[in-house]
């Protein structure tokens, strides 16, 4: 079992240290740090810092120095927004601060995807999100999406306004197995239930598992609308994709 | 911890809100709404639909009524929606149709540095906000000094969110904090100007909603961005004003009783006990009804519960939390004037 002291990057320990209080959360984080190499821990440390020049310049060295992209993106990037989840979740940070480190793993991210892209590798998921038809605020849902991208997960924004026909005909464009749909209004709300409708009634119900989220939306409501699954936080929707795509697999 | 009211003569709606608004004794509580009470069923009930309801002045005024005349409510409010300042200022609305909110397209900001804020001489002559004005010179002559008239001015951190777009604004905020005052400063001249035109139009009360939630940012960026700037508002706009902040707000209640606002309009996801203990006494509180779980999924005793419990804590003014589902219904809505008068009437029993 690692300790705290076996990582090299102070800043990540003294994040850790600080913020991390739950026992499991706190070990399985020391180890994911531990494990990973100091250089990779410095580029933990930019996104945690929310410091995107930083971020892309020592991405950028990683790879120049022959460290694999897939590494890069797993035990520096992901594992930085690993913190920043855990600290917006427990309310030591908030949205402003959540941006920043969005920001600063898509600095990283930008010289990592091509490679991916090219390499063939397969995401952990491919999820399209988008705010239903009538509702144009979108930041419950980007920050969803900043979440998802943080953990692995490729997402596909439709943006907001987004009707059923075009969460339809991007499923299949995008090869998703995921939908997360949004909704800040309770007018809008019910386009949820029609989105997952149109799916049923084009045959294409089974192929995509729904999850849905947005301050009036309740778990009982995600319930009669035939939705998968309910998030009720941008954190939670990671844990919420995890979970649909084991249950896909087990099917 | 409740109001002590039984030693007060019978009083008029515009009264009694007003008292509430100072922390006077009143006859009853009063029942308010500072937000919006448009529904559905109210639109179809005096023929005011959205979109137009929020465009024109007649069918604004007719809709608005109805929270007194058909609901029992104390207040009345023109505004139903937060885009009226943001049209004249030049945000693109997508103006939906009867049964969904006009909203401002915040993706498609319409000024990026605070250099390019402009607050434009018509911002009260424009059709979107003369609406209002005209809205309540019309509540005003049906209603005499009968009921209170609130009006609405949007703060500067909404606009902010409006016109450079929510997720700009807010890296903006974290980047360089004296870029983002530049842009309050000069948002704060709408807030002002359409707030001093309302009251010239008669309004008694305003809100000013100013979005700086929980649910997006800390409590210390209240501090640090609006505070101050809320008390220049009580300084400069001359009648008692109601700030309107959604989400969990319990952490900046603190701040907000410092500011000199008349009352502070809370969301449901703040405990009344605990939210009247911070606020102690130096603003009212205005709240704090369920929207989605209650007022637009349950019933009117569900809703009844939620109005005894901010009672028996000893909120000044009861209500939903904010501007309520166009599908709620008519009988949950006037389940809060009932439950109010219900509540006093069982006090007055034990006296």
């Amino acid at each position: 079992m690692a300790e705290l002291s076996d990582i090299a990057n102070e800043f990540a320990r003294g994040e850790i240290d600080e913020f991390i209080e739950n026992e499991d959360e706190r070990k399985e984080i020391i180890d994911l740090y531990a494990a990973a190499s100091p250089d990779m821990q410095d580029i933990a440390a930019t996104v945690l810092e929310g410091d995107n020049d930083k971020s892309d310049e020592l991405t950028k060295q990683a790879l120049d120095n022959g460290v694999t992209a897939l590494t890069v993106m797993d035990d520096g990037l992901i594992a930085g927004m690993a913190i920043v989840g855990i600290k917006f979740r427990e309310n030591f940070i908030f949205v402003p601060e959540v941006l920043a480190c969005a920001r600063a793993m898509k600095a990283g991210m930008a010289h990592i995807e091509p490679i991916l892209s090219a390499s063939g590798v397969e995401p952990i998921g491919r999820v399209l999100m988008g705010t239903v038809k009538g509702d144009l605020h979108d930041i419950g849902k980007n920050l969803c999406i900043m979440m998802l991208r943080g953990a692995g997960f490729v997402v596909i924004d439709l943006g907001v306004d987004t009707s059923p026909d075009d969460f339809l005909e991007a499923v299949d464009k995008e090869n998703a197995n995921l939908i997360g749909m949004s909704a800040l209004l309770t007018t809008t709300m019910p386009n949820m239930g029609k989105t997952i409708e149109l799916f049923i009634d084009e045959d294409k119900r089974d192929d995509v598992k729904f999850m849905v989220g947005g301050a009036p939306v309740t778990p009982e409501f995600a319930d009669d609308m035939g939705a998968d699954a309910y998030g009720d936080s941008a954190v939670e929707c990671v844990e919420v994709a995890k979970s649909l795509l084991k249950k896909n697999a087990s099917a | 911890m409740h109001q002590n009211t039984h030693t007060v003569e019978s009083m008029t709606s515009r009264q009694r809100v007003l008292a509430a608004l100072r922390r006077d004794p009143v006859d009853r509580t009063p029942v308010c709404n500072p937000t919006s009470v448009a529904t559905v069923e109210l639109m179809d009930l005096v023929d005011a639909h959205f979109p137009e309801a929020n465009r024109d002045p007649h069918k604004m005024a007719r809709l608005a009524a109805t929270s007194h005349t058909e609901l029992g409510f104390d207040t009345v409010m023109p505004v139903f929606s937060i885009i009226q300042e943001s049209s004249a200022l030049g945000c693109k609305i997508q103006w939906e149709g009867k049964d969904n909110w006009p909203t401002v397209k915040m993706n498609e900001p319409i000024w990026l540095e605070p250099e390019d804020i402009a607050i434009p001489d018509n911002l009260c002559t424009h059709p979107d906000t003369k609406c209002v004005l005209d809205a309540i010179r019309i509540l005003r002559k049906e209603f005499g000094d009968d009921v209170a008239i609130i009006g609405k001015t949007m703060g500067p951190w909404s606009m902010g969110y409006h016109c450079m777009g929510v997720e700009r604004f807010l890296l903006m905020s974290l980047d360089d904090p004296d870029k983002t005052r530049r842009c309050l400063d000069k948002f704060k001249e709408s807030t002002i100007l359409f707030g001093q035109a309302q009251i010239d139009a008669g309004a008694d009360a305003l809100t000013l909603p100013d979005h700086a939630t929980g649910d997006l940012v800390s409590g210390e960026y209240y501090e640090r961005y609006l505070r101050d700037m809320h008390i220049e508002f009580t300084e400069e706009l001359k009648i008692p004003l109601i700030l309107h902040i959604c989400g969990k707000t319990e952490d900046r209640m603190e701040y907000i009783s410092q500011t000199g606002m008349a009352a502070f309009h809370y969301d449901s996801k703040n405990n009344p006990c605990n939210s009247m203990d911070i606020c102690n006494h130096r603003i009212s509180l205005v709240g704090n009804i369920n929207n989605p779980q209650t007022l637009y999924s349950k019933g009117p005793e569900e809703v009844h519960a939620e109005v005894k419990e901010n009672l028996e804590a000893g909120v000044q003014l009861v209500g939903p939390e904010c501007a309520i589902p166009l599908q709620t219904s008519i009988e949950n809505l006037k389940a809060i004037p009932a439950a109010v008068r219900e509540w006093h009437k069982e006090q007055a029993a034990r006296n």
